[in-house]
């Protein structure tokens, strides 16, 4: 593994570029993830250092969407710890289902990849109540938002996700949500028919309300203190009190300015009840 | 030369080799020592607690952003690549897997290196891949000392043998000898 490497001060030069150019802020991502990003971003397109990446991005609205997807980590797992899985679909969805006539609204917060809405779209499926909820999802850039919904999974994570899916313990066959097509494995994608897409900028400052499950797993772990603050303060916003919001399981929000809006409701699984006053 | 953290990387073969040495640091071991070990990625317990039955010093399974503290180590969590943030702060990362793991040794090790420079000592243990081969190589080009488990003692080989050919390592140490290599530590903590 012989890695291509920038310093900090050209890591910074980018993040300016980017945020003169073109209104993206990524000065709050956290520096050792997001210098490693770029490096690999400058690898697979064969730019010749982070200069040549800031010319090819000035200018170029497509290649700064394609950009924005490559720096977006991607999730990699379906039913990414199955424990949380089985919390929400046996404790989390009951709840949720008990208020009033309208469908309660589910989102997937984080810029995920497809693999924690198609997981989530499952679990409500399988309950029975894929009608029955209004889901959103975010994304950073359009050609995310095409890829999830074509349904493409890289098929070397196939037996992840069928694995992870086995220790859900689900009621149907992984196999049954997803087919072969010239050696390309792509999910159902009636799964996600109705889901609303919503495309968002890195500090989340047009985030939807009412919402009354977030999952935001894995992300805060790109961002530094103060991101960090000002995305929980959003997302803290958007959900009901009595709502739940899912980080990852690793993360916590005990250093973050929003804690005490909220209860722990799992620790193991590091979902939290929003404080109803 | 003053010291201001120890990373070690092991995969297969290394369990026990990790266990003698947190057993063998004195409790006021002065130094954060940084953990990054190939795991079953869908098992989240039970790892710590059993490298935590006979270790002198705590043992914790970091979560993302935490400050790095002397005389603790700091277990990569299962299924997260384990990154050393400028402040000296753990950062976790889902990325994809590198060298068909999460976490990977390669990048806690270069991490690593580029905070703590030449004041890091990396040490890699038994192993069944070349991860952590690249990351030790950093460590030495960045002024670290680096060390190899000897490979005639290792259960699985391929991992040392790989770090061994690509880096002229300080030291070639038993288990024995690494401890005490720790146990003498000079560091830059009063």
């Amino acid at each position: 593994m012989i890695r291509y490497e920038i310093g900090i001060v050209e890591t910074r030069n980018v993040i300016k570029s980017i945020l003169d150019t073109y209104g993206y802020d990524f000065r709050d991502y956290a520096l050792t993830s997001f210098k490693r990003r770029l490096e690999q971003v400058i690898m697979n397109n064969g730019f010749k250092d982070a200069d040549g990446l800031i010319s090819r991005l000035s200018g170029n609205k497509d290649y700064f969407d394609l950009f924005l997807q490559e720096i977006t980590p991607e999730t990699t797992e379906m039913f990414r710890d199955p424990s949380l899985w089985r919390t929400i679909r046996d404790e989390i969805l009951p709840d949720l289902m008990k208020g009033g006539p309208s469908k309660p609204k589910l989102w997937v917060s984080a810029f995920d990849s497809g693999e924690e809405l198609y997981s989530l779209a499952i679990i409500l499926k399988e309950a029975g109540l894929l009608p029955e909820v209004q889901l959103y999802t975010s994304a950073i850039s359009d050609k995310v938002i095409d890829k999830i919904k074509s349904g493409r999974i890289d098929a070397k994570e196939l037996e992840v996700n069928e694995a992870n899916y086995l220790r859900f313990i689900g009621k149907r066959n992984f196999s049954d949500y997803y087919k072969n097509e010239n050696g390309q494995t792509i999910l159902d994608t009636s799964l996600i028919h109705g889901v609303n897409f919503i495309k968002l900028n890195t500090v989340y400052d047009s985030a939807p309300g009412g919402i009354k499950l977030i999952l935001f797993r894995n992300q805060m772990i790109y961002y530094n203190q103060i991101l960090q603050d000002k995305v929980m303060y959003q997302l803290s916003n958007s959900v009901v009190p009595g709502g739940y919001l899912a980080i990852g399981v690793k993360e916590t929000l005990e250093n973050t300015n929003t804690s005490n809006k909220f209860t722990v409701f799992n620790d193991l699984d590091k979902i939290y009840k929003k404080k109803t006053t | 030369m003053n010291y201001k953290a120890v990373i070690i990387g092991g995969s297969a073969g290394s369990f026990q080799v990790i266990t003698r040495i947190l057993h063998s640091l004195p409790p006021t071991f002065p130094l954060p020592v940084l953990l990054s070990l190939h795991r079953l990625k869908h098992i989240r317990s039970g790892f710590v607690e059993a490298l935590s039955i006979k270790a002198s010093i705590p043992i914790v399974e970091p979560f993302d952003k935490e400050q790095i503290k002397p005389g603790r180590a700091y277990l990569a969590p299962a299924n997260y690549h384990m990154f050393i943030e400028l402040g000296n702060k753990i950062a976790l990362s889902t990325e994809e897997s590198v060298n068909h793991s999460r976490p990977s040794i390669d990048l806690s090790f270069i991490t690593a290196a580029q905070v703590y420079r030449e004041k890091l000592v990396g040490i890699i243990l038994s192993g069944a891949n070349r991860d952590g081969a690249y990351g030790l190589k950093k460590i030495k080009d960045l002024g670290g000392t680096v060390i190899v488990q000897d490979p005639s003692e290792c259960q699985v080989k391929t991992m040392t043998e790989a770090s061994l050919k690509m880096t002229n390592v300080d030291h070639i140490l038993s288990t024995q000898e690494i401890i005490k290599f720790l146990q003498n530590i000079k560091t830059t903590a009063p």
